[in-house]
């Protein structure tokens, strides 16, 4: 019997939370979130990456001067392709692929001058603007200067 | 409570069907409500689903053998800690504990994304909703219900099968499960991708973490198992290729397999019709594998068969789910289409390539050869079973090709290799192999697979410790750091390559031990006590047992019980090189209820290898205590447990959440252009 009424009161708390949106009229979001990222987003983070790793092929020695040199103008080359007129844009959109390319292409620039100079933090690869002695993302204190920009041979190496 | 539970188990099944209507209705129609009622529901479901389990584990530990499943898994000498093993003892159980993991697993990833990527969530809370409606209507309809009463109430059960009094038995079913159910959440995030069209590759960037979770849990459950039949089976061996260990090996193989081809597919935005067909094979197989566990559709040393019936249920949802992947896929073909060609056969594209070419490969040779019964019953008439050498013969040379890829992948270039960077990068690790190759001829060990097994580990152990090397300098140089603290940062920036690295190191040790058997030396003898045998190990060592004597315990019981088991144990000394290392009390019991015996072998470990030691025969009749003893070296084994350590190890550094950023940093970061996102060092 107590099972029985256990039930009956356990089916209706269930019965009651599922149900209380539609009578409440509460509902989940249909769109976005908080941290989403759209396909260009996508893109440039996959573009950004393969940049990383091939920073990082040849800071170990695995790629040398001119592959390096082929690859990385493949890699920017296409990287800016895929944020052409092909993709997520409409016609008439052109206007913010060509925005979004020219970003990346400043954020790829930066991000080079940034690895040679030393302006990248260590700890969390944000990038410092020119000159900065600490991390202006986690605080931490860069390795600036001549001593890092005079050893480093390219790279984040990661 | 066991009542409550049956009553929570019919209450589940309309909750589940409405949770999967309104979670697709509310997506196709933009009902944000219903959306929302939909994702209520997999809480729900968990709560329901824990309250069935609690009832299943209640009648456990209640003796109320008036339920079939109880009175066949369970009897009142069982110690507990077995029975509340019972849930996923026998088939019926099992099915509930899939189930609920499945509701649990749904649960956390509708509350991960109650906030985010909203666009596949009505779709993905509904496919996970519709499976759960699936398994509930064959827990209800298909006589596998665990609450089934007999009618009548036997004063005791049958007992739990011996092999399966284990405490592995708490550890490596769930485990595996885990593993299963765990891969549905990909599965549906493909579906849902496949719904909306969304097919560029942020259903992969959002579930990476959880197939790697997958994976994770699969590699763990199958290494348990290997060392749950070690310890257990009591021949020495550790795989077997029964029909239910190929059963959870192939879900891990193709998981391997997308787990590397998703790399093409973000790098390049190649493969991505392949992916999609992976992620639908691996979800089936687990699948598959769940069903084929405890159907008894094929014999083996785990199918304690019951009801073949649900086996035929199983496979027609099976193929129900393939067809309908397969139209979807079909359907949405030319969103599919690839970006990116290949450009070179040398290249790293090339390499996962080949990769997946040879992982598939094995599962197909794994399939076919676990399925060879069924089909030649299907065509001929009569069984007929393959045996290990038909897996051995086809999946070690594989095997070993995919050994050497996992060397050859991670330093070749993107796109294509130029003769120098091939140069630069293998010059140092072929002559490694070559130099541990020779040495390992002049040493004597002429067995080629081995061979061939040492030569490439030496070449891929050569390779991922350069990587660490060449990475840490790398990094201490530019970053200024230490050597040991450049290794962190290099391991904490980028978790997926790094965790990758140690996953490949610890599968070679684990080759490495495999490779080990065919070393084993073996020594059987009958001894008075007293007497002593000795066994000289492959690597050199010469061990001698000396029978010291017998003792037979049975165990003190409760009135009115019976014993579970008697039990004769042997002990024995063990001398390494002579000296003495310590003692092994190696058992044979007899499980009077279930009238079966069992073995409990005696291990003697070093790092290097096993002294495993089996009591065949105890000489009961004559009472002279003779007891006939095969004791084997077996080298290498250990290797497999840590290098399966290791891979554990691997795995949860891929899976361990980078470090979040501050808020407030966060926030900055947003509204202004230029940062690099944390998120590319994945």
């Amino acid at each position: 019997m107590t099972a029985l009424i256990g039930g009956v009161l356990l089916a209706a708390g269930v019965a009651l939370f599922i149900l209380e949106p539609v009578f409440s009229g509460r509902s989940a979001a249909l769109y976005g979130g908080d941290d989403d990222f759209d396909e260009g987003a996508a893109r440039r983070r996959v573009a950004l990456t393969a940049l990383r790793d091939l920073e990082y092929d040849r800071a170990t020695g695995k790629l040398d001067e001119e592959d390096y040199d082929v690859l990385k103008l493949e890699l920017s080359r296409e990287a800016l392709m895929h944020l052409g007129p092909d993709q997520d844009f409409g016609e008439g959109m052109e206007t913010e692929a060509v925005r979004a390319a020219r970003q990346l292409e400043d954020e790829i620039a930066q991000i080079r001058r940034a690895i040679r100079e030393g302006m990248q933090c260590a700890s969390c690869d944000h990038v410092n603007s020119i000159g900065a002695r600490y991390c202006g993302h986690c605080g931490k204190r860069l390795a600036t200067g001549a001593g890092a920009a005079g050893t480093s041979s390219g790279g984040g190496a990661s | 409570m066991t009542v409550l539970g049956e009553v929570a188990l019919w209450i589940a099944l309309p909750v589940a069907l409405w949770g999967t209507v309104v979670s697709f209705v509310g997506g196709r129609f933009r009902r944000s409500d219903l959306v929302l009622s939909g994702e209520r529901t997999a809480y729900m479901l968990t709560l329901l689903l824990l309250v069935v389990s609690a009832g299943i584990i209640a009648a456990f530990l209640g003796n109320h053998y008036e339920y079939r499943y109880v009175a066949n898994y369970s009897n009142r000498e069982l110690d507990t800690y077995f029975k509340v093993a019972g849930l996923w003892a026998g088939q019926r159980g099992s099915l509930v504990f899939w189930t609920l993991l499945l509701s649990v697993f749904s649960s956390i990833a509708v509350f991960q994304n109650r906030r985010r990527n909203r666009e596949f969530m009505p779709y993905v809370s509904g496919t996970l909703l519709g499976l759960l409606s699936f398994l509930l209507v064959v827990l209800l309809f298909a006589d596998v219900n665990p609450f089934e009463r007999m009618g009548f109430t036997p004063v005791n059960g049958r007992g739990l099968n011996p092999q399966l009094q284990n405490y592995w038995m708490t550890i490596h079913p769930p485990t595996l499960y885990l593993g299963f159910t765990a891969f549905a959440v990909p599965f549906a995030f493909a579906v849902s991708a496949l719904l909306t069209n969304r097919l560029d590759s942020r259903w992969i960037a959002i579930t990476r973490r959880w197939i790697l979770l997958s994976w994770f849990f699969l590699t763990n459950g199958i290494i348990f198992g290997m060392r749950w039949a070690y310890e257990e089976l009591g021949w020495g061996g550790y795989w077997f290729w029964d029909p239910v260990e190929n059963a959870s090996l192939l879900p891990w193989l193709t998981a391997t397999a997308f787990l590397h081809s998703i790399q093409i597919q973000e790098n390049r935005g190649m493969l991505k019709v392949w992916n999609m067909g992976l992620v639908v094979t691996t979800f089936l197989l687990t699948i598959f594998a769940t069903f084929l566990t405890r159907s008894g559709l094929i014999e083996s040393v785990h199918s304690f068969a019951e009801n073949l019936r649900i086996a035929y249920i199983f496979l027609g949802f099976m193929g129900g789910m393939a067809a309908l992947s397969a139209v979807l896929i079909v359907y949405r073909l030319p969103s599919l289409r690839s970006e990116n060609q290949f450009q070179s056969f040398l290249s790293r594209e090339s390499a996962f390539l080949f990769n997946n070419f040879l992982l598939v490969g094995v599962t197909f040779a794994v399939a076919w050869g676990t399925l060879f019964p069924l089909i030649t019953e299907g065509f001929f008439g009569e069984t007929r079973n393959v045996g290990p050498p038909y897996f051995n013969s086809v999946n070690i040379p594989i095997g070993l090709m995919l050994l050497a890829l996992m060397g050859i992948g991670p330093v070749i270039a993107w796109r294509r290799a130029s003769r120098r960077n091939l140069r630069k990068n293998f010059t140092v690790p072929v002559l490694a192999a070559a130099g541990a190759l020779g040495a390992l001829a002049v040493i004597g060990v002429r067995h080629s697979m081995a061979l061939a097994t040492f030569t490439i580990a030496v070449f891929v152990m050569t390779i991922v410790i350069t990587e660490f090397w060449k990475g840490m300098r790398a990094r201490a140089r530019i970053a200024g750091e230490g050597m040991w603290s450049a290794l962190g940062s290099l391991v904490r920036r980028n978790r997926r390559r790094w965790g990758g690295y140690i996953v490949h190191a610890g599968v070679v040790i684990v080759f490495t031990g495999l490779a080990g058997a065919a070393f084993d030396v073996r020594m059987e003898q009958e001894l008075a006590p007293g007497e002593a045998m000795s066994v000289r190990s492959a690597l050199g060592t010469e061990y001698r047992l000396v029978y010291e004597s017998l003792s037979h315990s049975r165990p003190r019981v409760a009135e009115g019980e019976r014993e579970n088991d008697w039990r004769w144990t042997a002990l024995l000394t063990v001398y390494r090189d002579g000296e003495r290392v310590g003692i092994l009390r190696p058992e044979r019991r007899f499980y009077p209820i279930m009238e079966q015996q069992s073995t409990e072998v005696g291990i003697a470990s070093t790092a290097f290898e096993d002294l495993y030691v089996i009591p065949k025969e105890v000489d009961l009749e004559s009472g002279s205590e003779r007891v006939t003893f095969e004791a084997k070296a077996l080298p290498l084994v250990p290797w497999i447990w840590y290098g399966g350590l290791m891979v554990t190890v691997g795995a949860l550094i891929g899976l361990w959440p980078a470090a979040r950023v501050a808020a407030p940093a966060a926030a900055r970061r947003r509204s202004r252009p230029g940062p690099l996102p944390a998120a590319a060092a994945g």
